[in-house]
């Protein structure tokens, strides 16, 4: 990447103008994709992506430029142009920076990024493959693999100097079924994280190809939903994405700090029923939103965020953390050079209750199971959430009856996790396909949940009246 | 250094490596953005970038690479390595760049390129933002906080070049004000945003019209309650409008077409909505963020109308798409140098009817105005549509009781139809623009 040495006189350029703080952030990443359709590797590509930002803090003041040319000329002129900022008078001081040693959650034997593409290729032939075996009705499949090996460099004049490699990879596959009357339903399914590329021999194309086309086919000739309040029981494992939007967010300190989210001021306070442990773990081996230190140089953390229903924690970054006066929870995370750090989530899950996933179905005399999950997205001002049912059953006296679609789950946070009356002893991490999104920034992350009753939902469906 | 040149030199490369066509897409760019609070710069971040999209064709083989990296060493590498990568893709006789007939003259779309916006000084955007913070924190004494207040401008160029024979350019400003501020009540939160972009600086809102309209729509969802579900009348607003009109066109995507994955695909010709519905992509709009001489394969943009008179018209085409569906290309080739080209929009516009917004609303007895969507909740494949929404509550033709934590639902096709009223207040958010909308009666979830 770019020299200790120089890393160090750019620390000393972003000082002129006397910041508190200044940091150089070094980015390569190394990305390749394969993609087919109808029946055809479409296309192969690698690409290279590469830069410098240099981020000065002066009070809560930030300035941030950064460069994709590694010249040094430019890197200082990065360097001065964000040393704007600070109006006090500057010094000459000179910085030095020193390893730390880090913990390592995701070491492989291979970086993703040499593995030779036609072995990446194998698995979406494969995929086509099997999605299209499985069923007639099966009748378009697109299947795609992307990896991404991303070297960073974090150097602060707090004399921290981390290095990481990151490796992830993911498989998907996207099945279109049709059935009577030109009736159409997708499915869709995949994962990865940061896991070496034999991952996939035992999370085979196969496998994935045959859950997404399952699903598609599944859905054929689904009920509209009924629309209205019903209580909802949610598959374990990728619904976990209802704890990423309901409460994740609107812990994240930048909204907390800034009083926009209604779990300011809640630290303490009971925001969920009793049954509700919510963990955010950046340390989960191999998993998708896991980091053995974030953009800003922190290590990763295991963080309890909700205990028993009581709100104990939000997620720092290390800007957020010294204006509140508290310490960084390994949070800051960026896209890419090209952005300035926020405090996000990494893998968030739900711990697990003491109900089996079969007394939790068996409890419910009327309401809807959700089986799979599209996006979700939350107003954390007002708490609003929503996320689409991607695979849907209506819950008939303790079973399981016909497939519904147009199911949309919305929900206030904390009311929502107020309502959570069981939790299942089946934790399930989701197989590693979530990207999350905030402020324009895409990261990786993980989520997990077992089984989880949820009372008094409200559901968005097409369907008005009728009984309930 | 000299793009276009550069752009030249490595089509003439990969020629040689034994590419049978090649092409590169390059782009290089500066960007200034600013946010403030509490009266003071809260971030400012500066930026420059450049990149390049390499696509190659070898024995119908697509090879495709991307880099920032600009060194001349590294570049050959890379155009190696694209042929190499292509290698790995199955051959496909429609691949390839677009045909001679469809190449030709750029159209003639004016200015592009603004001097003011690029020659703003540093601290225009700074004054700004802090204008927009006083103006949003003034206006109600229940805004309490701001999620973000900020500006910028930006200034980039693109060059193309391919061994079709195209060679072209084109430089474009942009600058644009946004506010997000919070309003409580002493119970609940809301927020809004709103924000206005350009391509000049003399058609950019000010930065006292941003920040109020902000303020007004953070303040008036104070209160809001869920309702009853039932089915009524829905109105969106133009920048809700904006985006159902977004999803109609998405579903208008040659290739979803072709694949029979969009709820459009066998309505060519038919009547999808009622008479006064008229949408048009309009790559040659004047001053439109989304204007260019050109599309990402350099076939020259144009106005392609979708829905005439509520008749559909035309589906998008790239270069591979029409070849594949016997049709010729729309100009719709979007990219950016990270991706290869794919169909998308240039300045989608839903054309503005005759009747004010107020009228329009003021002819429902219960129904629902909707200022907020949440959740992405359309599905072009099968049409399903169903959004988290806030809004305001319409009673005897007057918003009342502010509204949240309810869907909206209905199907795209049925919705379409039962667009009875299209509002005379065309606005434009980014490069899609829509009026006022009406939907006779769509399903509100809640209670």
């Amino acid at each position: 990447m770019i020299p200790v040495p120089l890393c160090e006189r750019l620390l000393s350029a972003a000082m002129a103008r006397g910041a508190d703080f200044a940091e150089v952030y070094a980015e390569r990443t190394d990305f390749t994709a394969v993609t087919l359709e109808e029946d055809k590797v479409k296309s192969a590509q690698n690409g290279v992506s590469q830069g410098v930002g240099v981020r000065v803090i002066s009070g809560a003041r930030v300035g941030y430029a950064y460069s994709d040319d590694l010249d040094e000329e430019e890197l200082l002129r990065a360097a001065t142009t964000a040393a704007f900022i600070a109006n006090a008078r500057g010094s000459e001081r000179a910085f030095n920076v020193a390893r730390a040693p880090l913990p390592s959650f995701y070491r492989l034997d291979q970086h993703l990024s040499t593995v030779d593409v036609a072995r990446k290729r194998d698995l979406v032939v494969r995929a086509n493959k099997a999605a299209r075996a499985f069923d007639k009705r099966v009748k378009q499949v697109t299947a795609s693999y992307a990896d991404s090996t991303r070297r960073i460099l974090v150097a602060n004049t707090e004399g921290r100097l981390a290095e990481d490699t990151q490796d992830l990879c993911r498989i998907s596959t996207m099945v279109v079924a049709e059935g009577k009357k030109g009736e159409r339903r997708t499915g869709s399914y995949g994962g990865g994280g940061r896991v070496a590329f034999t991952h996939f021999d035992t999370f085979t194309p196969e496998l994935v190809a045959r859950e997404a086309a399952r699903q598609a086919v599944a859905g054929l000739g689904a009920a509209d939903a009924q629309a209205g309040q019903q209580t909802v029981v949610l598959a374990p494992g990728w619904s976990g994405i209802l704890l990423h939007e309901a409460v994740g967010h609107g812990l994240e300190a930048d909204f907390i700090r800034k009083g926009t989210s209604l779990f300011a001021g809640k630290l303490g306070e009971k925001v969920a029923s009793d049954l509700v442990t919510v963990i955010d773990d950046g340390t989960f081996a191999n998993a998708r939103g896991s980091l053995n230190v974030d953009d800003e140089g922190n290590p990763a953390q295991f963080k309890v965020l909700i205990e028993r229903g009581e709100l104990k924690g939000y997620m720092y970054d290390s800007l957020n953390a010294k204006l509140m006066g508290q310490r960084s929870t390994g949070s800051g995370r960026r896209e890419s050079f090209q952005h300035l750090p926020l405090p996000r989530m990494t893998n968030t899950y739900l711990a697990p209750g003491e109900d089996t996933p079969e007394d939790i179905l068996r409890s419910v005399d009327k309401g809807v199971y959700c089986a799979n999950f599209g996006g979700g997205q939350v107003d954390i001002t007002n708490g609003n959430f929503v996320f689409a049912v991607s695979e849907a059953y209506e819950i008939k006296k303790g079973r399981l009856g016909r497939p519904l679609k147009g199911v949309t789950l919305i929900g206030v946070g904390p009311e929502a996790l107020k309502k959570v009356t069981r939790v299942g002893n089946d934790p399930r991490p989701d197989p590693g396909m979530g990207t999350c999104g905030k402020d324009g920034q895409s990261v990786p992350v993980g989520v997990g949940l077992p089984t989880v009753r949820i009372d008094d939902m409200t559901v968005g469906g097409t369907k008005v009246g009728g009984k309930r | 250094m000299n793009y276009q040149q550069l752009a030249k030199k490595i089509v003439q490369r990969a020629l040689k490596r034994g590419a049978k066509q090649a092409e590169a897409f390059l782009q290089v760019g500066r960007s200034a953005d600013v946010r403030v609070r509490d009266g003071e710069i809260e971030d400012l971040t500066q930026a420059t970038s450049k990149g390049v999209g390499i696509r190659v064709f070898v024995k119908q083989r697509q090879g495709f690479v991307w880099t920032s990296d600009f060194e001349p060493g590294a570049l050959d590498a890379l155009v190696d390595r694209a042929i190499a990568i292509a290698q790995m893709s199955a051959p496909n006789p429609l691949n390839g760049l677009p045909d001679a007939r469809d190449l030709g003259r750029f159209p003639d779309v004016g200015e592009l390129f603004d001097p003011r916006v690029a020659g703003l000084p540093p601290d225009w955007k700074i004054k700004a933002a802090i204008e927009m913070e006083k103006v949003v924190r003034a206006h109600d004494a229940r805004i309490k906080t701001i999620e973000s207040v900020g500006a910028g401008e930006s200034v980039s160029e693109v060059y193309l070049a391919s061994s079709a024979g195209v060679t072209g350019s084109y430089e474009g400003t942009s600058v644009y004000l946004y506010a997000s501020p919070v309003a409580t009540d002493g119970t609940q939160l809301q927020t809004s945003y709103w924000y206005d972009a350009r391509r000049f600086f003399e058609d950019l809102a000010s930065p006292e019209e941003v920040a109020k309209k902000a303020a007004a729509r953070a303040v008036r969802l104070l209160g809001a309650k869920k309702v009853k579900s039932q089915k009524v009348p829905v109105v969106f607003d133009p920048s809700m409008a904006a985006s159902f009109v977004a999803s109609v066109a998405g579903a208008a995507n040659g290739d979803l077409v072709y694949k029979k994955s969009t709820f459009l695909a066998s309505k060519l010709g038919e009547r999808i909505a009622p008479a006064h519905v008229s949408i048009v992509d309009d790559g040659l709009r004047k001053r439109g963020l989304g204007t260019s001489p050109f599309d990402g394969e350099g076939v020259p943009t144009r106005r392609t109308p979708l829905v005439e008179n509520g008749v559909l018209k035309a589906f998008l085409y790239d270069a591979f798409t029409a070849r594949k569906a016997k049709t010729k290309t729309t100009g719709n080739a979007a990219r950016g140098y990270r991706s290869l080209p794919a169909i998308g929009v240039n300045n989608l516009v839903l054309e503005p009817g005759t009747r004010a917004p107020e009228a329009i609303i003021r002819e429902i007895p219960n129904g629902l105005y909707v200022t907020a969507m949440l959740g992405h909740g359309a599905n072009v494949v099968t049409g399903e549509y169903s959004r988290g929404a806030n809004g305001l509550w319409i009673e005897n033709g007057e918003l009342k009781q502010p509204v949240q934590e309810i869907t909206v639902a209905g199907n795209l096709t049925d919705m379409l139809q039962q667009l009875d009223a299209v509002g005379s207040d065309l606005t434009f958010h980014g490069s899609t623009g829509a009026p006022t909308i009406r939907f006779r009666e769509l399903t509100v979830s809640g209670e």
